[in-house]
């Protein structure tokens, strides 16, 4: 037995990993990043405290965030899970195909923000539905070829599922009209996919530049 | 010769942008101009084109690249892949309109096990010839498996370990080894050139500003000058004025030792561009000449990319400078004024949508300048320095903080939303930072090279100074600039320049009334357009 496996249960292990990969959060977002209730997440935040696995700071931007002990924990249980799912392989060639695909959603999401005019770089002030239009459908053709690195991804993991829910919904609520969940609002294209960057480092057990 | 596909960089080829690459047309400019260009040759957009409709090499292309490296061996007295003073080429993309999402330069490539042997004992420098192997390597491996260089052989030790992690990147993802065969290296190359701009990536890019997708790109080989071959050998890239100001003074940065990706990727230490004045002159009245012949040629501001060998000067490529803001407006000025364009031409190198851009605030000419990076977000954001997003946090609560970071992560979106300003080391315009300082409408700095964040000693290192976490620095978002403490900052820094061309577009229109800036303009834009 694990020791994480001792002191939490699954779902406060998808707490625990959520705030791996989107840094300190309050309970709303937890709970769109889980796909769970606030209540559940509430009550799960608070056993993983009491295992002094996470922690709460007050004020404007704080939230919850991982505990040393806590980034310690996750780790073992993604490389025992990844371990005992025979997925490394798997997951390390979703990851490679991801590096081609995220330069791309950077320059969409650049494109989105700021566009050339008579040589000028200027914010996008979005008046032009056309535009925005024409940089939505390159977002639908890149989101269709995600969606073929995260169908082998959650083959190798499901709970990899996750994100596409997620960013299908942020293209979704874009193409309604919601125009920051592009890049702006935290459920947005942009934080979701920079969420699942993170989560194959984290899976895969690559130091970021610290 | 008689050839169809391929043509050398000869000043007597006088076909245009659209058939050579806009790359190739500049270093053509170049030989005309009689400034140093490394001897090489151009594979046209038409072989492009051809190979993205086929999905092969044209025929008689192979015959055509073994001709021009033959006369390559012949000018340069050296063997291409030889075991005796062997020849290197670079090679790189240039189609008309640079594009981002495709490959963009081989380095070193004919450095094969064989060639680096000859060429380590040729130069009595092995460490030198594993260095250009690896730089080859990594270029050959990022145009495969289409990643920036940058994230390869990421984590791996020395030298000789990176080179194994490439190798074996290379036979994971294309399924076969790097050919040890420089001829066939060469043909992989071009091969892998024309490929990428058919990348989704880059396909993206066209879609998004309006490039058509049949232009195809032309491939430029070119003699390889090491700017790492010696401690008076190195690579810069230099403005023929400043970029920020317009400001008539050469401008850039130089990076002694190295080779030329260095400096366009930021990832090593640069040094201001006039360091080469004292330490190489030969280099740096080589330069001057070349910046002022460009300039006479384009009659306009000029960017050109350098590399010098062993004391000599190489030119590898040029652009006009394409200024924005107060500083095209000083150039186009200034230009009318040293009467190298006329008054009707500078006004109309200036849209009105430049306009509002003059008044972006800016830190002045006057500053401490502790490092530069990329502008990616514009404004100016003073604050105390916090090196982790928990501490901009904490700190943001006694005042404004700019949260300086090697990059960001989803763990810095706290830092990110706490702090007035925001600085990386790595990352481009288009990084998970710029992005998010975008989003949130924050000045921001990126691909600060040098830049190296010290969590642990809660401290910042750039240009040789190191300054502590609690510092107050200021960030220029436009020009990319790190000021120590809080310099003065000017809204108006063309003001002068900006009047002088007001009235000019007054005299155009013929209308003297007070109203907005864009409107003067853009009534002497319309007469002197349709008058």
């Amino acid at each position: 037995m694990t020791r994480s496996e001792s002191f939490a249960t699954d779902t406060g292990l998808s707490v625990l990993h959520a705030l791996r990969c989107s840094g300190a959060s309050g309970l709303t977002r937890l709970a769109g990043t889980t796909g769970l209730g606030e209540s559940d997440v509430e009550s799960e935040l608070i056993d993983l405290a009491v295992a002094g696995l996470v922690t709460y700071a007050g004020g404007d931007f704080g939230g919850w965030s991982l505990t040393d002990v806590g980034r310690v924990v996750n780790a073992e249980r993604l490389a025992a899970e990844l371990e005992s799912a025979g997925a490394r392989a798997a997951v390390q060639a979703a990851f490679d195909d991801f590096l081609v695909l995220n330069p791309e959603l950077l320059e969409l999401c650049t494109a989105w923000q700021i566009r050339s005019v008579d040589g000028v770089m200027a914010a996008n002030d979005h008046r032009d539905a056309s535009y925005d239009a024409r940089v939505l459908s390159r977002f639908v053709d890149f989101d269709r070829r995600a969606a073929v690195v995260g169908a082998r991804l959650s083959a190798a993991l499901p709970r990899f599922g996750r994100y596409r829910v997620r960013l299908t919904e942020a293209l979704d609520r874009a193409a309604a009209g919601e125009l920051a969940y592009v890049a702006d609002d935290f459920s947005s294209y942009h934080i979701v996919w920079a969420e699942l960057h993170e989560d194959l480092h984290a899976t895969l057990g690559i130091p970021r530049w610290v | 010769m008689g050839m169809r596909w391929v043509r050398p960089l000869s000043p007597r080829v006088e076909e245009t942008a659209g058939t050579l690459g806009g790359k190739a047309h500049g270093l053509l400019v170049l030989r005309r101009l009689g400034l140093p260009v490394p001897p090489g040759f151009v594979v046209t957009t038409h072989a492009c084109r051809t190979f993205l409709r086929d999905g092969r090499l044209p025929d008689g292309l192979d015959d055509e690249l073994a001709e021009a490296v033959a006369d390559l061996e012949a000018s340069t007295g050296r063997r291409f892949g030889g075991s005796r003073t062997p020849l290197a080429v670079s090679v790189r993309s240039g189609a008309e309109v640079s594009m981002p999402g495709m490959m963009n330069t081989i380095l070193n490539l004919g450095l094969t096990t064989e060639a680096t042997a000859a060429l380590a004992s040729e130069t009595g420098d092995a460490r030198f010839a594993l260095n250009s192997r690896l730089r080859f390597l990594a270029g050959f491996a990022a145009a495969i498996v289409n990643v920036d260089d940058g994230t390869l052989g990421q984590g791996a030790g020395d030298e000789q370990a990176r080179i194994e992690a490439i190798e074996e990147l290379i036979r994971r993802r294309w399924g076969r080894p790097i050919p040890d065969d420089a001829a066939r290296q060469l043909e992989s190359a071009v091969e892998a050139v024309f490929s990428s701009w058919d990348t989704p990536r880059a396909r993206t890019y066209r879609e998004l500003h309006d490039i058509p997708h049949d232009l195809g790109t032309a491939v430029i080989v070119q003699t390889m000058v090491f700017g790492n071959r010696d401690g008076r050998s190195g690579t810069g890239v230099a403005f023929s004025r400043d970029p920020n100001t317009g400001e008539n003074v050469p401008f850039g940065e130089v990076l002694f030792g190295h080779q030329g990706e260095d400096v366009v990727s930021g990832s090593s230490l640069t040094r201001p561009l006039r360091e080469l004045a004292d330490r190489e002159p030969a280099v740096w009245a080589g330069l001057l000449d070349t910046l002022r012949r460009v300039e006479g040629h384009y009659r306009d501001a000029c960017y050109v990319e350098f590399t010098f060998q062993a004391g000599e000067l190489w030119i590898l490529q040029v652009r006009p400078g394409r200024f924005v803001g107060g500083a095209a407006v000083r150039v186009a000025t200034d230009l009318a004024d040293e009467r190298v364009i006329g008054r009707h031409e500078a006004l109309l190198r200036i849209s009105p949508r430049h306009l509002p851009h003059v008044r972006t605030p800016r830190i002045a000419g006057t500053a401490d300048i502790l490092a530069r990076g990329i502008g990616a977000c514009p404004g100016v954001a003073a604050g105390r320095v916090a090196t982790t997003s928990d501490g901009a946090v904490r700190m943001a609560a006694d005042g404004p903080v700019i949260l300086v970071r090697p990059e960001t992560s989803p763990h810095d979106m706290h830092g990110l939303s706490a702090a007035a300003g925001i600085v990386t080391a790595r990352g481009g315009p288009a990084s998970h930072a710029a992005v998010v300082a975008r989003s949130m409408g924050k000045p921001a700095v990126v691909g600060i090279g040098d830049l190296v964040v010290d969590v642990t000693g809660a401290s910042v290192r750039a240009g040789g100074r190191t300054v502590g976490e609690g510092t107050l620095v200021t960030i220029d978002g436009t020009g990319g600039e790190v000021a120590l403490g809080s310099p003065s900052v000017v809204t108006t820094g063309a003001d002068a320049h900006l009047r002088r061309l007001l009235e000019w577009a007054d005299e155009v229109s013929g209308d003297h009334s007070e109203r907005d800036e864009a409107l003067r303009l853009g009534a002497a834009h319309a007469v002197l357009r349709h008058g």
